[in-house]
């Protein structure tokens, strides 16, 4: 192969593009990039430390592509100062209006940054917000699964249900998330009753979730992932893990400041027939079986890096204090209700208090689904989830 | 003697050698040949950063001739070929426009990283052209040709890199460089069956039955339908053969 560059104009002439060819190596003048996204926010300067419970909090990691909203968790919104410069890092070429770094008042609500590619052709809006940890002074929480928005994915005009929580402050909370989002990828105008994850009607009370799992077409065969179980979990969806690592792409947990002593909630399940694995074959003899579990953990290391735990090691790593895992739930077809305790160790107050420990529930319609075993058909209900904590 | 006269020389004497093919009927070749090139659009499209490696991949064509001699220096040809043209490429992308698509499932939209791109074709070919004797030993042809494909594969693997779904702004999906982690792509069935383009070549008679021939054959339709909105650029089979020549009657 010969080095040379040779430069070339679109529309030059076909023997000419034919030698670049054969000559095996060639290229354009170098491309100006078109993306143009937010990769990472922090907040600078030893002042502001204050205002964060810890100096992780000051720093928002890893955007995902598919999120345009920048939450960073500070201790009083009433105390945060009225000029506050947030730090950004972009896309190659990219750039930020208004200036990272620049002087902005988040007290009033969020502030909009506008994020233009190096070729000027593309855009994203992204919203920065800060926010007061909702401490919950009641002894127990309920997650009723009442507020569901639709959300359409805008690009194959998909829509599906994601669920949040109402803060304290009236504001929505997203913090469950399902595989919703990587079941459209393959699909086109789907609405939200064909999801695996979606919202029904008719709850234990008022609305509830039903999860069930689907077969995942063709595609998701060809990569390995015949099956999408209905999951629901307190977390994050990362997106771009789905297809290469699987089980990075459920990123669980949210911080807490309170110790969860147990788990209940009602369910109704039914197993769909045929128990397949991730190579699409009949496992005769295996029953699907649904999941249901609760962990509570470390969310940061000795050296008070954040810890986050994936879908390969929820139940397993080093950094869970407690769990409750609900040992079985037999086929029924009522509502049906299930308690169970959390396990493991205690959490350290003052590291509790300043926002040390996170926690996750989660629900799937086919217990080994994150491993893509499964029997399409099985469904799960799920409605009124209550953890008690230890505070009274 | 200065050039100009020495044109003159060359091409007073090569009219008063030929009488060429006049009366000379018709005549069968057969021919067979080596050919290396490329389906390739015009120009560098935008997404392509680079052009890795460029494997030659075993092409080659085969067939008959019938020769009708004219006037002059003139002859005009019809042939029948069997062909393969392929490729082999790797190339960098840089938010190439693709679509994933396996059965009815698709993931369309721009990606960056590493393409390894097969083109096979195999195919009957019917050339018309017209001969032009320039020297006793050098024959100029050119005409168009048309093509029926037989065999068609325009497929290949999305390694190494990011699919970001419907444009630059869309859900990053990471692709792996392992066969469980990257993607596969397969147009094959979208191709168009008919392809039509010219040749240009020239024959060297070597021996008094055998010559040897260098043609390029030049795509003129995209190979896939211009309805065929995936693969943005319309690419054109380009292919260069060397072969032999040979006059059976």
């Amino acid at each position: 192969m010969n080095n040379n560059i040779i430069t070339i104009n679109r529309g030059c002439a076909i023997v000419v593009s034919a030698l670049c060819l054969l000559l095996g190596s060639c290229s354009k003048e170098e491309k100006l990039n078109t993306e143009c996204d937010m990769l990472s926010a922090w907040v600078e300067g030893e002042e502001y430390e204050q205002y964060f419970y810890r100096t992780a909090d000051m720093r928002v990691e890893n955007i995902s592509s598919t999120t345009t909203e920048v939450v960073f968790t500070v201790r009083s919104m009433s105390e945060l100062p009225a000029a506050l410069p947030v730090y950004f890092t972009l896309t190659d070429g990219a750039i930020v209006s208004p200036a990272s770094g620049s002087l902005q008042d988040f007290t009033a609500g969020p502030v909009t940054y506008t994020v233009t590619s190096e070729d000027k052709s593309n855009h994203r809006q992204y919203t920065v917000l800060f926010r007061q940890h909702d401490t919950v002074a009641t002894p127990t929480y309920t997650y009723s699964f009442e507020g569901v928005d639709s959300t359409d994915d805008g690009i194959m005009g998909n829509v599906y249900h994601v669920f949040y929580e109402q803060t304290a402050g009236g504001e929505r909370n997203y913090i469950w998330a399902s595989g919703n989002l990587g079941v459209s990828l393959v699909h086109t105008e789907w609405m939200p009753a064909d999801f695996p994850t979606r919202s029904v009607a008719d709850g234990y009370q008022g609305k509830g979730v039903c999860l069930s799992t689907q077969d995942a077409g063709a595609l998701g065969a060809m990569m390995g992932k015949p099956i999408a179980a209905g999951n629901l979990f307190i977390g994050t969806f990362d997106l771009e893990q789905v297809v290469v690592d699987p089980l990075k792409s459920t990123v669980f947990g949210t911080p807490t400041t309170q110790e969860p002593v147990s788990l209940s909630g009602y369910y109704k399940y039914q197993p769909g027939e045929t128990f397949t694995n991730a190579s699409g074959e009949t496992l005769a003899g295996r029953t699907d079986e649904a999941s249901v579990y609760a962990v509570f953990f470390r969310n940061q290391n000795e050296a008070g890096e954040p810890v986050v735990l994936y879908g390969d090691d929820v139940l397993t790593s080093p950094y869970v204090v407690k769990k409750a895992v609900v040992a079985s739930l037999p086929p029924t077809d009522e509502w049906t209700r299930f308690e169970v305790s959390f396990e493991g160790g205690s959490a350290d107050a003052e590291l509790l208090a300043s926002l040390g420990y996170s926690m996750t529930i989660v629900f799937s319609s086919s217990k080994n689904g994150d491993t893509f075993e499964g029997a399409i058909g099985s469904t799960l209900y799920i409605d009124e989830v209550t953890v008690t904590y230890t505070n009274e | 003697m200065n050039k100009n006269r020495l044109a003159f020389l060359i091409l007073l004497a090569g009219m008063l050698t030929q009488e060429a093919f006049a009366g000379e009927g018709i005549r069968l070749h057969a021919r067979a040949g080596y050919s290396v090139g490329a389906t390739s659009p015009i120009g560098v499209p935008d997404g392509v950063s680079g052009i890795d490696a460029f494997r030659l991949t075993p092409s080659f064509a085969v067939g008959l001739d019938a020769t009708y001699g004219l006037e002059g220096r003139w002859a005009v040809a019809v042939g029948l070929r069997y062909e393969r043209k392929a490729m082999d490429a790797d190339i960098s992308a840089q938010s190439y426009h693709m679509e994933l698509r396996k059965g009815t499932d698709a993931i369309e939209g721009v990606f960056t990283g590493h393409v390894s791109q097969q083109v096979g074709l195999t195919m009957l070919s019917v050339p018309i052209y017209a001969l032009w004797q320039a020297s006793p030993k050098w024959h100029l042809k050119a005409g168009p040709y048309l093509s029926l494909l037989l065999t068609k594969d325009f497929s290949g693997t999305a390694s190494d890199g990011y699919l970001r779904q419907g444009g630059p702004t869309g859900p990053k999906i990471t692709i792996g460089d392992t066969p469980d982690t990257w993607a596969t792509y397969d147009f094959s069935d979208e191709m168009r069956s008919l392809q039509m383009g010219i040749t240009l070549g020239v024959d060297w008679q070597a021996l008094p039955r055998l010559a040897l021939s260098l043609d390029l054959g030049i795509g003129l339709t995209g190979i896939f339908p211009s309805s065929f909105s995936t693969v943005e650029q319309p690419l054109y089979p380009l292919y260069g053969t060397v072969g032999v020549c040979y006059n059976i009657l």
